[in-house]
Parts: structure tokens; sequence; C-alpha cells
């Protein structure tokens, strides 16, 4: 159970950061406090995780083969590659550190599954645009319902507030699904007596409490992100990202919840105007996004050789 | 949720409670002013006086009512703000109204017969814009994206205001018949009665915003 350490590591990393993407305005603009916030989020990732996140642990467990040695380079490394970029203070994917460190330990042993690779990464690109696109026809949707709608200011407020609560469960939930595989889906298979739904629990407990006991202070600092987002903005951001991620959670590919309301965010950027988007921040997110699987495959390619050599 | 919605409810009915007590108080001073240029009697504006101020006292009241229950966490909090802002810009249409009339009672300001017409001409702009301005307001609670056309009114009202305002002033002061003193005095009243226009427009400006960040 020790080369689990680490995957449980990552997800509480995961459940740390990725939390502020589902739950962050609405916990920043007080509109939930963060402590019922914390909790919805907890639950819906842990149910998230144990009822659609084994599609994703199939995926990560099928893209190259592993040893125990091999498990516990590919989680050191990412678990590495995200401190690392938490404090150079870029914005992590662990969804990226995972599949990189496993392309390294792929690309050292000559055993890198290229299909799934290529899948993997074309979703990556795809989960932005998806985004984005979802976001620009539920602006315009909603915006459009709520314009010719009559109705008080107030109850406008209320059900935004009920909405945001409604999307950032449902986006928790889609978290927990989606990226339960990058904390425990390399050890699918690996582990003797320990089934994926068992790793799927375990990775979504650990998301769980990496969600209560570290994510407040990124949840806060979420309103000075990459954009000011009002509250019908946020709802439709957190609606886009929690959408994708949950497609590809069925698909059962891990993504990036924070590319994905990048993404969102941009879609509605284009209709409003991109003067209110944050260019600074955004070159940091695409820096991340460059760095993280690049530091992570090169972690893990240098501490297997490392290993082989130390081994003879 | 519900206790939200409880208190959203009572906000609603709070501030339209507001609205027409303000309303009320334009009516009473509307009233003082036409009975004082029909007969300057003393007594009779003491008492208008007092009926202005009970009113916008009453307004007072309901104003810090529903500031005591924004206090108690109803509603999200950039909307208490809002409309915390709007009340207290609100509240200087009856304020104005007030000190108007206590103005007429204590500097003994006899409004000459000539002008009366003119006067109750500003006196009816101003409250006109006043109602716009409760309109406006009442709209954000019932269908805020139309609140802007009531604010349309209040511009229009505002600009007529102005324009009495200039013109009774101008005619004032090429008047050989009244007093210098007596010019400036009453250049002052003119003065008084366009603020309240021009404090609905504030009102209406603030409305603006409001919408404005609820925009899509």
């Amino acid at each position: 159970m020790l080369p689990l350490t680490g995957g449980l590591y990552l997800g509480w990393a995961l459940g740390a950061n990725d939390a502020s993407n589902v739950f962050g305005t609405a916990v920043a603009s007080r509109i939930i406090s963060f402590r019922k916030a914390a909790v919805l989020c907890a639950v819906a990732v842990v149910v998230g995780a144990m009822l659609q996140g084994e599609s994703g642990i199939h995926t990560l467990s099928g893209l190259t083969a592993q040893t125990m040695t091999t498990l516990v380079i590919v989680s050191v490394a990412a678990a590495f590659s995200v401190t690392l970029m938490t404090i150079l203070r870029l914005p992590i994917s662990t969804s990226q550190a995972i599949v990189g460190a496993i392309a390294g330990i792929g690309l050292a042993t000559d055993s890198m599954n290229w299909g799934g690779l290529v899948k993997v990464v074309t979703c990556w690109i795809a989960t932005p645009i998806g985004a984005m696109i979802i976001a620009c026809v539920l602006y315009k949707i909603l915006g459009a319902v709520i314009h010719w709608i009559p109705m008080s200011m107030l109850t406008r407020d209320k059900i935004l507030w009920s909405g945001l609560i409604v999307v950032g469960t449902y986006g928790s939930y889609a978290l927990g699904a989606n990226n339960v595989a990058n904390a425990t889906g390399i050890f699918s298979g690996m582990l003797p007596g320990v089934s994926d739904f068992q790793l799927a629990t375990w990775g979504g407990l650990a998301i769980a409490v990496g969600v209560i006991t570290y994510s407040k202070r990124v949840m806060m600092a979420v309103g000075s992100g990459i954009m000011r987002m009002d509250a019908f903005t946020a709802f439709v951001a957190v609606s886009a990202m929690a959408t994708t991620v949950h497609v590809f959670a069925v698909i059962g590919v891990p993504v990036s919840t924070s590319q994905a309301i990048v993404g969102a965010i941009i879609g509605i950027g284009l209709i409003r105007g991109v003067h209110g988007i944050k260019f600074r921040v955004l070159r940091n997110i695409a820096a991340g996004w460059f760095l993280t699987p690049a530091i992570s495959l090169i972690l893990t390619a240098a501490g297997y050789a490392i290993f082989c050599r130390v081994s003879g | 949720m519900a206790l939200f919605v409880n208190k959203q409810k009572k906000v609603q009915t709070e501030v339209s409670r507001y609205c027409s007590q303000v309303a009320n108080c334009l009516d009473t001073f509307q009233h003082a002013l036409e009975q004082y240029c029909k007969n300057p009697d003393r007594d009779a504006i003491r008492k208008d006086v007092a009926d202005v101020h009970k009113a916008e006292s009453l307004a007072d009241d309901i104003r810090r009512d529903i500031e005591v229950l924004m206090y108690s966490k109803a509603l999200f909090p950039e909307s208490r703000g809002d409309i915390l802002g709007l009340l207290e810009t609100m509240d200087k249409v009856p304020n104005q109204a007030e000190s108007t009339v206590r103005m007429i009672m204590n500097q003994h300001i006899v409004i000459p017969e000539t002008y009366c017409q003119k006067v109750l001409q500003l006196v009816d702009v101003g409250c006109r814009a006043g109602k716009a301005m409760i309109e406006a307001a009442e709209k954000l609670f019932t269908d805020y994206t139309n609140a802007t056309v009531a604010i349309g009114k209040i511009d229009e009202l505002e600009s007529e205001g102005d324009r009495i305002d200039a013109e009774l002033i101008e005619r004032l002061f090429s008047d050989d018949d009244i007093d210098g003193f007596d010019k400036i005095i009453l250049r002052d009243l003119v003065k008084q009665i366009s603020q309240i226009s021009d404090r609905a427009e504030n009102v209406g400006d603030r409305i603006r915003i409001i919408v404005a960040k609820r925009g899509i």
C-alpha cells in the first residue's frame, strides 16, 4: 500500500487546488460559506469518483506497462512537479503531471501506448475548446432567458444563488468522476486485492480531504483570477466547465478543470469583450500547460535512469 | 433557502412601503406649496411643514428598518450594498422637500403672485421626477431590466426642471418691482425646489448602474 501514498498526495493536492474552479466564485463573493461549499464539494467528489471514476482509471492504467518501482517513480515525479508548479505559483494540472510522468516511464521503457496517449492529448486540447463553445452557447441562451422574463433583481439573484450551488455540486461530481484517475489510476491492477472501485473510493476521499483542509486560500484567490466574474458569468463558466469535464469522465479521459474553466471564461470574454481578461494570468496558465507535463516527463525519465544505474 | 426567500419577500415589501411613503411626502409637499401660493398664511405653512416632516420621518423609519433587515444578512452582499446605496440616495428627495417648506416657513418667504404659476410648475416637475424615481426603484423589484424606461422619464423631467429654473431666475433678476434682497431669497428658493429633480436624477443614475451591473 505504500506506493499509494504518492497517489493520495496527488489527490490531496488536486482537491486543494481544483475545488476553487467549482466553488471559488461563490465562496469569494460570499454567496455560500467556505464550510458549506467544502462539505458539498467533498461529498459530491467522493460520489462522482465512486460512480463514474473507473473509466478514467482504465485509460491511465493502459497508457504504459508499470512495475511497483515505476509506480513509485511516477507518483513521486508527478507529486514533485505539482509541488514545483505550486512554488512557482503556476496553475497546476494534475492530469498533465501524471500523464507526463507516465509518458516518461513509457519512453524510458519503450512501452508507451501511443494510441492512448494521443487520445488523452487530443482530449486536453478539446477541453478548453469544448468548454469555450459550451460557455458561448449557454451565455447566449441563458442571457436571453434572463433578459426576456420579467423578474425582480432579487429573484434573479436567488436563481443565480441556487444555480451556482447546483452547478458547483455538479462540477464537484464531475471533478471526482474525471480526476480521481489522476490520483490512483496508475495503481489499477498493481495492488493485490485492491479493485478499481476501491482505488476510485480512496482517490475520491483523498481529493475530498484536500478540499476540506487546504482549498480555502485558493478559493478566496479566485476572485482576482483571469477575469472578474459576476454571479451570472460564474454560473455560465462553472456550468460549461462541469459539463465538459463530465463528458470526458464518461469518455474516460482525465482532463484539467482549470483548463476547462479557462476555456469557458475565454468563451464568455469573446462575447462580452476581451478587455476584462487578464492576459498576464492567461500567459502563466499557458506556461503551466506546457511546463507541467514536460517537467513530469523529464523527472520520471531521469528518476528511472538513476534507479537503473543504481540497481545495476 | 426558505429563510432567504422570506427575507427577500420582506425586503421587497418594506421597499414598497418606503416608496409609498416617499410618494406621500412628495404629495404633501406639493399640496403645501399650492396652498401657500393661494394663501401665504404662516399658520397654514407651519402645519404643512409638520405634515411634510411627519411623512419624511416615517420614510426615514422604514429606511432604517430596511437597513437593519439588510444587516441581518438578508440577500447577497452585492444586492445588499446596491439596495442600501439606493435607499440612501432616495432619502435625499424627501429631505429636500422638507427643507424647502421649512425654508419658506423659517425665512418668511412670500412668493409674488406673478411667479406662483411658474414656481408651482417647477414643484410639479420635481414631484413628477420623484414619482418617476419611485417607479424606477419599484421596477427593480418587479422587472429590473425595464427600470431604465422610468429613468428616461426622470432625465426628461430634470431637463425640464432646469429649463424652468433658468427661466424663473432670469425673469426674477430682470424684474425691477422686486427688491434685490428678495431676489436672492427667491432665487435660493427656486434652486431649492429645482434640487428635487436633480436628486431624483441621482437616484436614476444609481439605478442605471444597478441594472447595468446585472446586464448580460
